[in-house]
């Protein structure tokens, strides 16, 4: 259906900026880096504990909303997770790699995390675009609990990029950008609804067995490189509970 | 009265304090155990206490959500404090503990992967089975490394092994302890799941990654780990259907 007037949208034009408003709230998770200015590697470890922590919560909620969709589904989402950033990790250690001005070893671990993060964004698209073709109250609450479930991934992109250097406001934009994603497959997925509600979990897994192994393969061994496994412990515990409970509530 | 799985929880948690007792006198007769077989292990057991303490954690947060984050909150700044302690006593030296100090901090771990145990019991004996499996193989590992300790320490393998279960004992009394509150304050049991996943939680993150990485790297490492957690999610599944 398209706009009858100047001042009637297409319901399409809807789902687009409804899904552009959940991508751009991601960058708010670069706010909370504008105060902390400097960098040591301490604070740098404390902030991939607390992405690791972050991180961990939100793979347990999206297995847990996978399996609502099909857990076989989920599980072979993970697998193909998993070994798309084995794959990545494997072709980028092989090249020299850079994200703005960052370069190395630091460069190689945003890169991923960022590859990782876009692609689960997919995922969140295809909810909001779904849950459009739903009906006006879940769409409204798919939409706002996507939004603010992006938050707090934008703080675990921030907190990666801001423990190698990157300025808030480059941590806002690679947020961003992260979750561009979403408004770009919300479309499509409201107007062809029913295939890409079968597609969900699959990619629910996917971003969750992606991110599980950033997590272990990464951020904790970055983390315990530069502050002892207690505080770590502490960090990530807490965040990966908080992250949980953020989850339930929404 | 206390439901028919408490015997049951008796006797698991015994068998998981049994296996510390057997590791150590292993420890203590062979001190130098291979790395990359102690790390291993620690990376399974590190998956299996991350997949069931989401599910304990998860089913915690379905009844109170709270209660059950506020738990694990407390279960997690409690061992971290407790390894503060540590740490002062023993000059900040906490990844090389003296024998004395790894068994008041077996001691106090054990007390919190009891109520873990005793959590997950209450809220389904297959989820029981499984976490006290879980701890079984981890305090064989943990065992061994807190034998070849306590063997640098003078102990003989059978003191050694004496010293590692008695410091196991708090984890048969936490268990039954929480098993016994849930049963009569069925109220507490988010209070009793979130403690628990806090307890796991940090036991993995202050010492069974960071033991794991130096012995098998991090590829191995985090495959492993998902490897584990991915099992227990297959078998948790039924476990979840099977809980009250």
């Amino acid at each position: 259906m398209s706009g009858i007037d100047g001042l009637t949208r297409s319901p399409a034009t809807t789902v687009f900026l409804s899904a552009l408003v959940t991508a751009l709230a991601t960058g708010l998770g670069a706010l909370p880096f504008a105060f902390a200015r400097d960098v040591s590697p301490r604070v740098a470890a404390a902030s991939n504990a607390v992405a690791a922590g972050l991180m961990l919560g939100a793979s347990f909620g999206l297995l847990a909303e996978g399996e609502r969709h099909g857990g076989g589904a989920t599980f072979v989402g993970a697998v193909a997770g998993l070994a798309l950033v084995l794959a990545t990790q494997r072709l980028l250690g092989e090249h020299a790699v850079g994200v703005g001005t960052l370069r190395g070893a630091g460069a190689r671990r945003v890169l991923l995390v960022l590859v990782v993060m876009t692609v689960h964004s997919f995922a969140e698209g295809v909810a909001v675009g779904v849950s459009f073709g739903s009906g006006g109250a879940l769409a409204a609450a798919i939409t706002i609990a996507i939004a603010v479930h992006n938050v707090p991934e934008g703080v675990a992109i921030s907190a990666v990029l801001r423990s190698q250097g990157a300025s808030v406001a480059a941590c806002a934009g690679w947020s961003v950008f992260s979750s561009l994603p979403q408004p770009l497959m919300a479309v499509p997925a409201f107007l062809f609804v029913e295939r890409f509600a079968a597609v969900l979990p699959y990619g629910l897994g996917f971003a969750a067995g992606a991110m599980v192994y950033l997590v272990l393969a990464e951020l904790l061994p970055e983390a315990y490189e530069h502050e002892g496994s207690p505080r770590i412990a502490l960090l990530t515990g807490l965040t990966t509970a908080a992250m949980l409970w953020f989850q339930q509530q929404l | 009265m206390l439901p028919s799985s408490a015997p049951l929880l008796g006797l698991l948690s015994l068998l998981a304090v049994g296996a510390a007792g057997a590791g150590s006198a292993a420890g203590a007769r062979r001190p130098g155990l291979p790395g990359p077989l102690l790390g291993w292990a620690g990376a399974s057991a590190a998956g299996l206490m991350l997949g069931v303490g989401y599910a304990v954690l998860s089913a915690g947060l379905e009844r109170a959500p709270t209660a059950a984050a506020l738990a694990s909150a407390a279960g997690v700044a409690t061992l971290h404090l407790v390894a503060g302690l540590r740490a002062r006593r023993s000059g900040g030296a906490v990844d090389a503990p003296s024998a004395g100090g790894a068994l008041v901090a077996t001691a106090v771990h054990s007390a919190a992967e009891g109520i873990a145990i005793g959590g997950a019991m209450a809220l389904g004996a297959p989820f029981g089975v499984l976490l006290a499996a879980t701890l079984t193989l981890h305090n064989v590992s943990e065992g061994a490394l807190l034998g070849a300790a306590l063997r640098a320490d003078g102990r003989t393998p059978g003191s050694a092994a004496a010293a590692a279960t008695l410091a196991r004992t708090p984890q048969v009394a936490a268990a039954l302890a929480a098993f016994t509150l849930v049963a009569w304050r069925p109220e507490a049991l988010p209070w009793v799941l979130g403690a628990g996943f806090g307890g796991l939680v940090y036991l993995v993150f202050a010492e069974l990654l960071p033991e794991s990485y130096q012995a098998i790297g991090r590829t191995g490492l985090a495959l492993a780990v998902i490897a584990a957690a991915a099992i227990v999610a297959l078998l948790g599944g039924s476990a979840r259907a099977a809980a009250p």
